[in-house]
């Protein structure tokens, strides 16, 4: 009985852990194999990748896009529950923050596109005002406008998801006790709040992260000809044309995963110890 | 003077997150009813339920509602099943190789689904799970089982160990702690999960056309070919669609937490 | 929680344990088989077709007319699912590797570049288009788009659905005098700068424009319209990306972006955001009318120099699971009387495959009656270009044309 208690957790964990590995496993074992070239030079796609502009330019636009829809939600996210976390305790109307939620992203996409295309309503409106309507374009743009903002429209909603349940779990007297010392907003936010909601939004900005960077459907609804972002690159190579491609869109696939998962094993990591130096400080 | 221009505050910022995320919505339904509204034209030429006629009109769409709507419910209850018990273990136990085993939770959303799609269609084909809906199911746990995790992992770290073992030393049995306690102190974490992983799954292209092999219809197999065309009048109505079945889900999910609660307290 | 731990554990461990593969018996035995024999052994089955299914006209066609009638004469019960070309070829490919031989897909509608993959990768059932009857009969097995298709030889892996022609499509509202050429196309283009675009060269009409510019470009049409002649392309292809080079900066967002698609196209249209649109099917702005998503005033153009042809085909891939059944719905969607539905406006009005010097005077009446005086005199079709060059369009237009 005592051994089965030691293994406890590792029993909880068992069933997902095999579907998951059975599944993912495979898959990532099928692109790192197709991804290697067939006779001698076993890299040789992965060198062709660091060679390539286009490539380049792919990684600069994904990068400036993701980071931007990322950071941008995880602000606006948290600026939004700082101020209303007391508001929804009580009011039923916090479901409106669930819309987006509930909405599909290319829902979302289509969404922005009726609003800020050049023939959308904002054009439309302008057009009353000055004639011609927008004057530069927001959606199928070099600055991927229009795609950032879908970004931000669905995942605003979801930061506050992730961080409303930490700041209704803060207690007020933490705070009230800074406020007595005569500590400002930003001395609250960072001796009280921070050591809370720190490692949830690391999380939560690896999870956006990861996301946006690898999604198809909103950049290639809202994205341009040129250049392209990761996933909408890599599809053209996979099914388009003569297949010729494929190793390449493999390999940048792997390379961008195992850049992934390096990075969410340190974010896990730094989110972990922030969290036990709170505990521990909380004990003392 | 002070509070009531905090509370000023509060109500230009909350009508403005109502502004931000409803007027979307509101174009969108108008959009659906309206001929002509285009560029530049600042209001419909005139109203009209076409669009809408023409979605009822098609035997597809209403079998496709059905598909996706039992594809997504099953999702969800997988979920739910699977994803409490790694929850539970990651929350409450410490023990070897936690960071990596967390890593290996959130794979399925860090590896991009382009990546293994070749390697996970080969896996469903010899699994002769290809091409049917429960191949779809079991693909859609994918993209939500991580949320789910994280998500229980939440709960369980808030709801802490103490509940249960107060419940268990006055001799209450492991699995009867689990439905009466933690369960119904979970609630709002399953409300979470339920919606998201429904959402998830109702939002799926890419994995569902490869799995489901285009021989399992679902929503979005229709609405993706739609998208561009230029007949904005039915598109804007298939969008309302998509926010439709998660609220009414939403709702029958409402009704069965209350009955499962009053079912505990007696 | 423990027993649903167990109960779960055992789950997954049976789908581990679940990789068997199922045996089935060779699809491509139907060949061998004489036609009634086939006819036969298809009746009361199921057959999948896979197409793209972006266009309402062409999905009421099935719908209202192909899957009642196969249903009313075979008894056979089609299914049409949407799907892009480029997906269900890869979708094929993974099929092959995994070894499954019995496949969901019965018909599949491609043409072109998809073609010359299915059949290079071994996609593809085998020569059944010659053993359908109304093929042979009004058709014909020596007619050229039978026995290639855009330089790829088709050896009866594939029957001819259907042909269309590139069409400009322009609102005469708004454009008062429609250019007759290139050349004028061109300067209407700088005249009228931000009103003008095209798809973008991976989707197939933007390809064919870019074909049709080619056209345009070589003085003779016979020094492009055989096989890839390469040599051509050394010494003229530069010229092509010059004319579009020429263009550019007057497109819609001065060509930094182009639309994805011809559907993409057809809403910028739709919304008076250009002026223009394209496409292979001149009869297709008939409905969109009616249906208030184009503006009355919408014109079909061809150049008088003539316009690209392109005939578009049904096959069926290597794993049908009822390839006997397929055959025949092939056969049905050949024969006069699928053909003239196919023709009419309402449904999807594009062009037949069939010959006219097979059909009885009754029929070619009727035919003529549907059709009406074409809008494109027949003898300004240009026949479309080997697939190497919508290739070599493909790998260089970017490069050429987007980033310069």
């Amino acid at each position: 009985m005592k051994s089965l208690k030691t293994k406890r957790p590792y029993f909880y964990i068992l069933p997902a852990l095999l579907f998951i590995s059975l599944f993912i496993g495979y898959g990532i074992f099928r692109a790192g194999v197709e991804s290697l070239g067939s006779n001698g030079s076993m890299f040789v796609h992965y060198t062709a990748l660091l060679s390539s502009e286009e490539v380049y330019k792919t990684v600069r636009i994904s990068l400036y896009v993701t980071v931007t829809s990322t950071l941008l939600s995880i602000l606006i996210g948290l600026g939004i529950t700082r101020l209303l976390y007391r508001f929804f305790t009580s009011v039923k109307w916090k479901y409106i923050v669930w819309v987006p939620i509930i909405i599909p992203h290319f829902v979302a996409a289509y969404l922005v596109f009726i609003l800020f295309s050049q023939s959308g309503l904002l054009s439309t409106v302008l057009h009353g005002v000055n004639g011609f309507g927008l004057p530069f374009p927001l959606v199928n743009d070099q600055g991927y406008i229009g795609v950032i903002l879908t970004y931000i429209w669905k995942e605003v909603p979801f930061v506050v998801l992730m961080l409303l349940p930490i700041y209704q779990q803060i207690d007020q007297r933490f705070e009230d006790v800074v406020r007595t010392l005569g500590g400002n907003t930003w001395q609250v936010w960072k001796t009280v709040e921070l050591p809370w909601v720190g490692p949830v939004l690391l999380e939560t900005g690896l999870i956006i992260f990861a996301f946006v960077i690898a999604a198809y459907e909103v950049p290639a609804l809202l994205g341009v000809t040129y250049p392209k972002m990761f996933s909408v690159l890599v599809y053209e190579w996979f099914y388009e044309g003569s297949w010729e491609n494929r190793p390449l869109a493999q390999a940048l696939m792997i390379v961008l995963t195992v850049v992934m998962v390096i990075s969410s094993l340190i974010i896990i990591t730094i989110s972990k110890r922030w969290k036990k130096q709170w505990a521990k400080e909380k004990i003392k | 003077m002070k509070r009531l221009f905090k509370y000023g505050l509060y109500t230009i910022i909350l009508l403005f997150l109502l502004l931000f995320i409803t007027f979307p919505v509101v174009v969108l339904v108008t959009k659906s009813i309206s001929a002509g509204w285009t560029f530049p034209h600042l209001f419909p030429q005139f109203f009209t339920l076409r669009g809408w006629e023409l979605l009822k009109s098609n035997p597809e769409i209403v079998e496709a509602i059905y598909t996706t709507v039992i594809i997504a419910v099953s999702v969800v209850m997988l979920n739910i099943i699977f994803a409490l018990p790694v929850a539970k273990g990651i929350s409450h136990y410490h023990f070897r190789g936690k960071t990596v085993l967390e890593t290996i939770f959130l794979l399925p959303i860090l590896v991009p689904s382009l990546a293994i799609a070749m390697g996970l269609h080969l896996t469903m084909i010899r699994l002769g799970l290809s091409d049917k809906l429960i191949g779809v199911i079991l693909i859609h746990m994918l993209p939500t089982l991580p949320y789910s995790i994280r998500m229980f992992k939440a709960g369980f770290d808030q709801l802490g160990i103490k509940w249960e073992e107060q419940a268990r030393t006055i001799g209450v049995k492991r699995l009867r702690v689990f439905w009466t306690v933690t369960f119904p102190m979970l609630a709002p974490n399953i409300r979470s999960v339920a919606l998201l992983s429904y959402v998830i799954s109702l939002s799926q292209y890419a994995l569902t056309a490869i799995i489901g092999g285009g021989v399992v219809t679902t929503l979005p197999m229709i609405y993706y070919p739609f998208f561009n065309s230029a007949d904005q009048m039915v598109i804007a109505a298939f969008s309302i669609v998509f926010a439709i079945l998660p609220i009414l889900f939403l709702m029958v999910l409402e009704v069965f937490m209350k009955i499962y609660v009053h079912i505990v307290k007696r | 929680m423990k027993r649903l731990v167990y109960f779960e554990t055992i789950i997954v461990l049976i789908f581990l344990a679940g990789c068997v593969n199922e045996k089935d018996q060779n699809s491509t035995d139907v060949l061998s088989k004489e036609w009634s024999q086939i006819e036969k052994s298809g009746e009361g089955q199921t057959v999948h077709l896979f197409m793209w299914g972006g266009d309402e006209g062409i999905n009421k066609y099935f719908d209202d007319y192909v899957i009642p009638e196969l249903k009313d004469r075979y008894a056979i019960n089609l299914e049409r699912h949407p799907m892009d070309t480029a997906d269900f070829i890869a979708k094929l490919q993974t099929e092959k590797q995994a070894g499954k031989t019995k496949g969901t897909m019965d018909i599949i509608w491609i043409n072109g570049e998809s073609f010359r993959k299915a059949k290079q990768n071994e996609l593809l059932l085998g020569d059944f288009a010659t053993k359908l009857p109304n093929l042979k009969n009004y058709i014909g097995i020596e007619e050229p788009f039978v026995k290639f298709d855009t330089g790829t030889a088709i050896e009866g892996e594939e029957a001819p659905w259907g042909k269309v022609q590139f069409t400009f499509i322009y609102d005469e509202a708004r454009v008062k005098n429609p250019p007759q050429s290139f050349k004028e196309l061109i300067e209407w283009v700088k005249a009228n700068p931000n009103r003008f675009t095209y798809p973008n060269v991976k989707d197939f009409t933007g390809n064919a424009f870019i074909r049709q510019l080619m056209y345009s470009v070589a003085k003779d049409p016979g020094m492009i319209s055989g096989e890839f002649n390469e040599s051509w392309i050394n010494g003229n292809g530069q010229k092509v990306w010059n004319k579009l080079n020429e263009m550019k900066p007057y497109l819609w967002r001065n060509g930094e972006t182009h639309p994805d698609s011809l559907a993409q196209l057809d809403k910028m249209y739709a919304n008076g955001q250009v002026d223009f649109t394209m496409g292979f099917n001149e009869k297709r702005i008939k409905s969109l009318i009616k249906d208030g998503v184009f503006p009355p005033s919408t014109k079909t153009l061809v150049f008088d120099s003539g316009s690209i042809g392109n005939t578009h085909y049904l096959s069926i891939p290597f794993n049908s699971s009822n390839p006997a059944a397929a055959m025949t719905a092939i056969n049905f969607m050949l024969s006069p009387e699928a053909q003239m539905k196919k023709m009419e406006p309402h449904m999807w009005g594009e062009g037949s495959v069939l010959n006219q010097e097979k059909l009885t005077n009754e029929q070619l009446r009727r035919f003529k009656k549907i059709w009406g005086r074409s809008i494109v005199p027949s003898d300004a079709v240009l026949s479309d270009l080997d697939t190497e060059y919508a290739d070599w369009i493909k790998e260089n237009w970017e490069n050429e044309v987007v980033k310069n």
